[in-house]
């Protein structure tokens, strides 16, 4: 019974759905500051080459390879956003999209390193390792009735699914705390921010590194997940993917990115044959949502609604 | 308390302050009047660590904070509110008091809270409102309120009368007499000069960037040049 609903195919592209709601999340809260970052298929690549030559050519575990590709991809942003600071909407996108670029370019090729165009592959494969693990405790797929690629695949989202709640969970806990409030008082309106005694070069840097990193493990994940990367997987395309999350679903809350993520990678699994025009809907989506809703679809006069509704349910 | 010395500000290469110096004494008010372009808010800019002065000292406390960031000059307890007010628009009344206080960590927040909202009653009603949406008064009287959400020693005010009805500039006025009388210093920025000399003790008169003249408010008040290019007949 259970094992015929596990489908590795259908936990596939969950898993998938998994980790572009991780990198609409770190599109958030580059957002939540009025950044408007194109870097983070960059950041994303960083971290997934980083983890892939670690754990392949080092021989490193999976979560050191995973944690040290997310830092790396922070240390970067670090270094891009303390320059990049002074720029504003456009002229950071700009910015950052060319950084975006450089980095691809990078990985093309730096091929001593990356093997170039052609991609790493054979990486360590994250369900796998997690089976392994399992079978040395003596636990076997059969003792619960799967197939042994339903447990890995079944193990990785599973794994997937905890790390992406404790994320969202961790950026919810951090919107209501005082950093949340600097980050939504600068976006607002930053020279009022300023009056306020908020140091708005530390909070603009730290959402800037903050979302380089969750993209960057993001991208690490990913490398694990599909064993196989290459630089197209990075490309301008992937950026604007990210951002379409983010502008589709609602940048104002967190809940925004993480629907737009979600909804954006199942619409063409279950609409197959659109699957070819993901690119061009993508664009027609973008100049509606400008014309209608600027906002995305989630916002933050949404979410007050439905909380009230809830109140008066409680209370009669 | 605080003492500007020669300050020169400059906008890229057009110099907008030419040795500016300003004497604050602990506990009094002190407005710099001026018209329009004259360097008044870009004083108050420098001081408060908005502009950084080409040359030039800015002791405040005692010490030296010439170059210090508004943040790190809010810390020292100098809390400026700005020309336009600045309200966090999409922030509740609440919200944008609570900002106020955002370098503080003691537990007296709340007690501070209920403070300003005694002093402003408006400011209770409206609480959960939008900033954006409060009339102009109110949206003034939210900024002061903020800013004394900092307990600042000294408290800059930047044109608090701009585009608001007479009775409500009454109220305005009367308030900032109020918070000098509860030992806060003030240091006001004002195109009302009339207005403004009648509460200040002591006044500078701003004009393209150069002190042209300072005294006693009283003096000023009634000076014949000041009486024929600010006050009028």
């Amino acid at each position: 019974m259970l094992a015929e609903l596990i489908n590795p195919y259908y936990l596939q592209v969950l898993s998938f759905i998994l980790i572009n709601i991780i990198l609409g999340v770190s599109i958030y809260i580059t957002l939540s500051t009025g950044q408007l970052s194109l870097g983070h298929a960059g950041f994303m690549g960083i971290g997934a080459y980083a983890s892939a030559i670690l754990t392949l050519d080092y021989h490193m575990p999976l979560v050191v390879g995973i944690v040290v590709g997310a830092i790396l991809a922070g240390i970067v942003g670090l270094c891009i956003g303390i320059p990049t600071l002074r720029l504003q909407g456009v002229y950071l996108a700009i910015a950052t999209l060319g950084f975006g670029e450089v980095i691809r370019v990078l990985f093309i090729n730096l091929e001593g390193l990356t093997k170039g165009a052609v991609g790493i592959s054979s990486i360590p494969h994250i369900g796998r390792e997690l089976v392994k693990g399992l079978q040395d405790f003596g636990f076997k797929a059969s003792m619960i009735g799967l197939k042994n690629n339903q447990l890995i695949s079944l193990s990785v989202f599973l794994l997937l699914l905890i790390i992406t709640l404790l994320i969202i969970a961790f950026f919810i806990r951090q919107t209501n705390s005082r950093v949340g409030r600097a980050f939504a008082a600068i976006k607002m309106d930053e020279r009022a921010a300023e009056a306020m005694g908020v140091n708005i070069t530390y909070y603009k840097v730290l959402a800037f590194a903050q979302g380089a990193m969750v993209a960057g493990f993001a991208g690490a994940l990913f490398a694990h997940v599909t064993a196989y990367i290459s630089p197209a997987d990075f490309s301008y395309h992937r950026a604007v993917e990210i951002l379409i999350f983010a502008i589709f679903g609602g940048s104002e809350v967190i809940w925004g990115p993480i629907f737009g993520a979600a909804f954006l990678t199942a619409m063409p699994e279950i609409l197959r044959e659109v699957n070819e025009y993901r690119y061009m809907i993508y664009g027609v989506l973008l100049v509606v949502m400008m014309a209608f809703r600027p906002q995305g679809l989630i916002d933050t006069q949404m979410i007050y609604k439905l909380k009230q509704r809830r109140k008066k349910k409680g209370v009669s | 308390m605080l003492s500007v010395k020669n300050i020169n500000t400059y906008y890229g290469n057009i110099q907008a302050l030419k040795n500016v110096s300003i004497d604050v004494p602990e506990g009094s008010i002190v407005t710099i009047l001026g018209a329009n372009g004259a360097g008044k808010t870009t004083t108050m800019k420098s001081i408060a660590g908005l502009l950084k002065p080409r040359d030039g000292k800015i002791e405040f406390l005692g010490q030296d904070v010439t170059g210090k960031t508004p943040d790190q000059m809010l810390s020292r307890g100098l809390a400026l509110v700005p020309e336009g007010r600045a309200i966090l628009s999409g922030m509740s009344v609440l919200e944008n008091l609570e900002m106020g206080a955002f370098q503080r960590r003691d537990k007296e927040v709340k007690q501070d809270l209920e403070k300003v909202m005694d002093r402003f009653p408006i400011l209770r009603e409206r609480r959960s409102q939008l900033g954006g949406t409060l009339s102009g008064g109110q949206q003034q009287m939210l900024s002061i309120a903020r800013a004394l959400m900092s307990r600042p020693k000294l408290l800059l005010l930047d044109e608090p009368s701009m585009g608001l009805a007479p009775l409500i500039v009454q109220d305005i006025f009367r308030i900032i007499q109020e918070i000098n009388a509860d030992g806060t210093t003030v240091l006001l920025v004002e195109q009302n000069a009339r207005q403004a000399l009648k509460i200040a003790h002591h006044a500078y008169v701003l004009e393209t960037g150069k002190v042209v003249k300072s005294g006693p408010a009283q003096e000023l008040l009634h000076d014949p040049s000041i009486k024929e290019a600010y006050l009028g007949h």
